[in-house]
């Protein structure tokens, strides 16, 4: 299964990274080196889209707790948007749907950005 | 009557997606719940995952056995590799309580499956056999619910 990720940047600083395809051990690494460039770039915000993921590991979820922790040294906001019922479902049995912040559109993830 | 469907892959996690399409397939050629496959899938690709880690070091040439047995009620996966062994007891989630990445893996499966035994009575590798009831509510729910 190969993974297709795309950058968009929203014009205020924001930066989407829609992530195509399922993460798991053979893929998170390549996530995890996107996020390593965009924080890098020192963006205002990184906004995560899952929207098109269907499948997470938890190496992919160890992946984006690094992203959070990356984003509080370097005071980057850093957010989760269109979670797929599989992706919630493991971050509800991780406990992590709260420590994460976590929106239903990209409307609402580019507010108070 | 169990079916079994039993099926060998390289440590290489290039090859979790061709176990999570035939899993997949066969929960769903036996009406299993739709909210269940998915969990149950995700344990068997965290216990592959820690095979290659833990018990091959990343070797990505080694063999892992796999068998998958569905009867009305039980669905029972066994995951056998030939690397190195650990104690058991040793073989622990991390603490849920904690936000840092890793450790999730045995989370995972001690929190979804009813059953986890790992064997290591053999000369080299270890057997891990997982057991789900397929007639209980999903284990975290049903936690919730409690």
């Amino acid at each position: 299964m190969s993974l297709d990720l795309k950058i968009n940047q929203n014009g205020n600083g924001a930066v989407t990274l829609l992530i195509e395809g399922d993460i798991d051990m053979s893929s998170s690494p390549l996530v995890r080196t996107q996020l390593t460039d965009l924080f890098k770039k020192n963006q205002k915000a990184i906004i995560v889209d899952l929207s098109k993921v269907a499948y997470v590991d938890s190496s992919g979820i160890a992946t984006l707790v690094e992203g959070l922790q990356w984003s509080h040294a370097n005071n980057t906001k850093f957010r989760l948007v269109c979670l797929t019922p599989m992706v919630k479902d493991v971050f509800e049995i991780a406990r992590l749907l709260t420590v994460f912040e976590v929106f239903e559109s990209h409307k609402e993830a580019l507010e108070g950005v | 009557m169990a079916e079994s469907v039993k099926l060998t892959i390289p440590s290489d996690p290039k090859y979790f997606s061709l176990v999570r399409k035939v899993v997949f397939h066969l929960l769903t050629s036996h009406a299993v719940s739709r909210d269940l496959i998915p969990r149950l899938v995700l344990c068997i690709d965290e216990a592959c995952s820690n095979i290659i880690k833990y018990s091959y070091g990343d070797c990505n040439d080694q063999p892992i056995e796999m068998s998958f047995s569905l009867s009305e009620n039980l669905f029972e996966i066994k995951i056998r590799d030939f690397g190195k062994q650990c104690d058991p007891k040793d073989i622990k989630p991390r603490s849920i309580h904690e936000i840092k990445p890793g450790g999730l893996g045995t989370y995972f499966i001690n929190e979804i499956m009813d059953e986890v035994k790992y064997c290591t009575n053999r000369d080299k590798g270890t057997l891990l056999t997982m057991c789900k009831d397929l007639k209980g509510e999903p284990t975290s729910i049903r936690k919730e619910i409690g």
